[in-house]
């Protein structure tokens, strides 16, 4: 398989009949892309797992059967898809989520999703070499994941400049931490 | 992977936390289905978040903290000493194996305060450490220190006064008030002062 095709050669590739390295090359370049949409709209890597496999498969049988007539289209169709399926996993969770009172909720260990990892302790030193608000805003932000009126009323300016503080602090805690800002 | 119009890292930081606009939001989709380098940037701004919640939920910060944040700790069954102070108050306390978090609540009249510095002085009252424009909600009547749980358990029994200032027009420093913290260890550990 020559690695250079991009996504919308593969998909005619696909499209022109059963070839299976173009379509294990396909997955291999579009399931972490999908995964880290669920993760961003699942919160869970289990979920996210779910969503990546379903939506394979559906854009596996659309590119087989010829459907996307525009390869160029594919991250739209792809996208489409994921909203679509998020949409169904979120029904499945909630009747998941009855089955779990009924049942009990530690059947299911949480799992961490594939992610870089990170000195802890050096990422304790970023953090407290922040200026005060900056520190406060980030900290407050991820550990509650809000982002709006709260923060800004307890740090008695808009939310815009929670916004800019945030941006700050991101970018100074990548430098920090070693990564490009 | 290289990519001609990478996405801000902050950007990505918002759009982890759902705080683009649906417009925005779906630019930033489309492109990170297309783009292996900002997703791997995204993962990278992923893993910084996990990182500042867990930083968060150990209690270790040393910063000014909101009532929500604590409301919020508190729900999640993490156990908070809090000491409250009126301003020139002092208090006798400690901190033990069982304790999450540790805050002291620092009453004081900040109505026209618009900047706050927090002093933290050893029992001579010399300064050691201030942070600087401390987040000040317009109207609160105190504000909520968190300590360093991890230096709070490990200092041996000893005095730290506290001080809230605020600036005049001409940068001149304000005292908003003074608070006395005699801590008595109720943990095993060095007899020492360490200061972190």
């Amino acid at each position: 398989m020559d690695i250079e095709l991009d996504d919308a050669e593969l998909v005619r590739q696909i499209g022109c009949g059963i070839d299976r390295e173009a379509e294990a090359e396909f997955f291999r370049r579009i399931a972490p892309r999908i995964r880290l949409y669920g993760l961003r709209h699942l919160r869970d890597a289990h979920a996210a797992d779910d969503l990546t496999q379903q939506v394979l498969i559906t854009t596996l049988e659309a590119l087989r059967a010829g459907r996307l007539r525009e390869p160029e289209k594919l991250t739209s169709f792809v996208l489409g898809t994921c909203r679509m399926t998020v949409l169904d996993l979120r029904r499945n969770a909630q009747r998941k989520q009855r089955l779990l009172e009924q049942f009990g909720a530690d059947l299911m260990p949480p799992v961490q999703p594939s992610l870089p990892g990170l000195d802890h302790e050096k990422l304790r030193h970023c953090v407290q070499s922040l200026k005060e608000r900056e520190r406060a805003v980030v900290v407050m932000t991820f550990y509650h994941e809000q982002t709006g009126a709260d923060l800004a009323s307890f740090l008695s300016v808009s939310e815009a400049n929670v916004r800019v503080l945030r941006h700050r602090a991101i970018h100074q805690l990548r430098r920090c931490m070693g990564v490009d800002a | 992977m290289k990519c001609l119009n990478p996405i801000d890292a902050a950007v990505l930081a918002d759009y982890w936390l759902a705080a683009l606009t649906d417009s925005e939001e779906e630019g930033v989709e489309l492109h990170l289905l297309d783009c292996d380098r900002c997703g791997e940037r995204l993962r990278e701004v992923i893993a910084l978040a996990e990182g500042i919640r867990k930083l968060a939920r150990e209690g270790s910060l040393r910063m000014v903290v909101s009532e929500s944040f604590l409301k919020r700790i508190a729900e999640e069954g993490l156990h908070i000493r809090e000491y409250t102070l009126p301003a020139g108050g002092s208090v006798q306390c400690t901190v033990t194996a069982e304790d999450d978090f540790l805050v002291g609540r620092l009453a004081a009249n900040l109505t026209e305060a618009k900047r706050v510095d927090l002093c933290l002085c050893d029992e001579h009252g010399i300064e050691q450490l201030r942070l600087a424009d401390i987040p000040v909600q317009s109207g609160a009547g105190n504000v909520f220190y968190q300590e360093s749980i991890t230096f709070a358990k490990a200092i041996p029994t000893s005095k730290m006064v506290a001080r809230l200032i605020t600036f005049d027009e001409a940068g001149g420093e304000r005292q908003l008030g003074e608070y006395l913290f005699n801590h008595t260890r109720s943990m095993p550990g060095p007899g020492v002062w360490q200061p972190m």
